[in-house]
């Protein structure tokens, strides 16, 4: 159900988003708000937790940058329970994210509501800081703006590759998802997509609107070009792999790698001296930080089905190694297995915590 | 194999190094009644008990032919028969992602194989073994011949 909310619309889309959560906190109906937001000083946006309406000046969901997948800041947010309503403005990636957590019951919920955008993508961040140096004083909010101008008219090559490939830009699973795609003004229209979602929007003047043809055709037209694009197959990927220093900073940025213990960690992978040596001494070589390859099967094969492809990962590699595009393909090739989309809802089982007596048949692939 | 065998002038077969990963409860008992009743079968597995198929993690079997083995099989007590229940439901599901990503890592897929052998099937484990090492000993000889 789409809503359009009085008193939202501003100049631009920026400012509509920020009356709007203004709205939300003014009415009570949440405590505090989670959304990026921009600083004076240094060229990037931080998430920032607001609980004074006064503080939502320079909020800029929309800038093409993304430091951390917010779903990590979500969980931290919401160990321990508490009274207050927290609102988390949220890229469509980091609401899969957060979707996936809640399910994998780490994050608490109960307080919880997810607001997802309509996203344009994002630059890697040293290209968005090397583009925004470069953009002749247009200014960090200016800068942003132009950016949702070219999106619109359909320019987006130069944006990080998992945001190319991505099929679910718009905030479908969240609790509400602002719209602004396909918006012939500079308001924005609030998707409601539960129950929750409606509390959000409650005794907020407002009036239900009819679907939005242009923003269908808009978003259906960048979902062909995007398919067509993640047709792509990973042609290297051992040669990729060669390259890997095991930093673990793909790792570290995951928001869905969460285990406490992690099977992977640098001691368990390993081994003593005498070790490494007994090992050259089988194949005359070895190569050095050992299983790299191995790092990363495992970690795909813990990950392809709750992988959002939000591209942390590729981000964080100092050795750009195109591990967007790898857990892209994956992910889809695993999901694709049992139809799960992770982040799709709530009420879809996770395909590794369920299963079907009478299934995979196949799989005992050696009978009688 | 028999001093025949060489005198004929056949190739003499390459060991393999297969890792069986079998459940204590049904695969593993299996193997020993194949062995108590004296059945024959290749040697060329090497048995690992495991509480329960279950237990499996897709690493353990990376492991192994990182570590230079020829194959793995991960055999459990059949559908609906496990142990603890629902062990076998969940492992077949992990391991079906994993067989589908063996072939990118540049690793035949006949080289990773499931079975559901039963306690009282000594039988059968024999000859999935049979089937196991002729399927890895092909995947093996491909691999030298595309490799040479
Ligand atoms: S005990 Fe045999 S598969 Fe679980």
């Amino acid at each position: 159900m789409v809503w359009k909310i009085q008193g939202v619309e501003g100049e631009n889309y920026l400012e509509s988003i920020k009356n709007f959560l203004n709205q939300l906190l003014k009415s009570k109906n949440v405590d505090a708000v989670l959304v990026p937001k921009r600083f004076p000083d240094g060229n990037n946006t931080a998430q920032v937790l607001i609980t004074d309406p006064g503080k939502l000046d320079d909020i800029d969901p929309l800038a093409p940058v993304q430091m951390v997948n917010s779903a990590q800041i979500v969980k931290e947010l919401t160990k321990d329970p508490v009274k207050e309503k927290i609102a988390s403005v949220l890229r469509p990636c980091e609401v899969r994210a957060t979707i996936e957590l809640i399910k994998l019951k780490q994050i608490l919920d109960a307080r919880l509501y997810i607001i997802g955008y309509d996203c344009p993508g994002v630059y890697n961040v040293k290209d968005y800081i090397e583009k925004l140096e470069k953009s002749n004083g247009i200014g960090k909010e200016g800068f942003t703006l132009s950016y949702v101008n070219s999106f619109l008219s359909g320019k987006q090559d130069t944006i990080r590759e998992s945001c190319q490939l991505c099929t679910h830009f718009t905030g479908n699973s969240a609790d509400i998802n602002i719209a602004w795609v396909g918006s012939n003004s500079s308001d924005v229209f609030i998707e409601v997509n539960s129950e929750k979602g409606q509390s959000l929007i409650e005794g907020l003047a407002g009036e239900k609107i009819g679907d939005l043809i242009e923003r269908n055709q808009k978003i259906n037209k960048i979902l062909d070009e995007r398919k067509k694009r993640q047709e792509n197959e990973i042609d290297d990927f051992l040669g990729f792999m060669q390259r890997c220093i095991r930093c673990y900073n793909c790792r570290e940025v995951c928001p869905l790698c969460y285990c406490k213990e992690c099977l992977l960690k640098p001691e368990k992978m390993g081994y003593s001296s005498d070790r490494y040596l007994r090992r050259a001494t089988k194949k005359g070589q070895i190569k050095m930080p050992v299983d790299t390859v191995l790092y990363h099967l495992t970690k795909i094969n813990h990950m392809a089905f709750s992988c959002v492809s939000c591209g942390l990962c590729e981000q964080a590699c100092p050795m750009d190694i195109p591990l967007g595009r790898i857990y892209n393909v994956f992910g889809r090739k695993a999901q694709a297995l049992f139809d799960y989309e992770p982040g799709r809802s709530l009420d879809d089982e996770l395909p590794v915590a369920t299963f079907k007596e009478d299934e995979l048949k196949e799989i005992e692939d050696v009978k009688e | 194999m028999s001093r025949s065998h060489f005198d004929s002038g056949e190739k003499v077969k390459k060991k393999l190094k297969i890792i069986g990963f079998l459940c204590n409860w049904c695969s593993y008992a299996g193997a020993d009644l194949a062995g108590t009743s004296r059945l024959q079968y290749p040697a060329d597995i090497r048995i690992i008990r495991v509480p329960c198929s279950g237990r499996m993690n897709p690493l353990l079997v990376l492991k192994c032919l990182q570590e230079g083995a020829d194959g793995v099989l991960v055999s459990g007590c059949h559908p609906g028969d496990c142990h603890y229940q629902e062990g076998n439901y969940y492992v077949r599901r992990r391991m079906l992602i994993l067989k589908n990503l063996l072939e990118y890592f540049g690793i035949d897929k006949r080289r990773f194989h499931m079975s559901w052998v039963s306690a009282s099937e000594g039988a059968k484990w024999a000859d999935v073994v049979k089937k196991v090492v002729e399927d890895v000993r092909d995947a093996c000889e491909e691999e030298v011949k595309t490799a040479g």
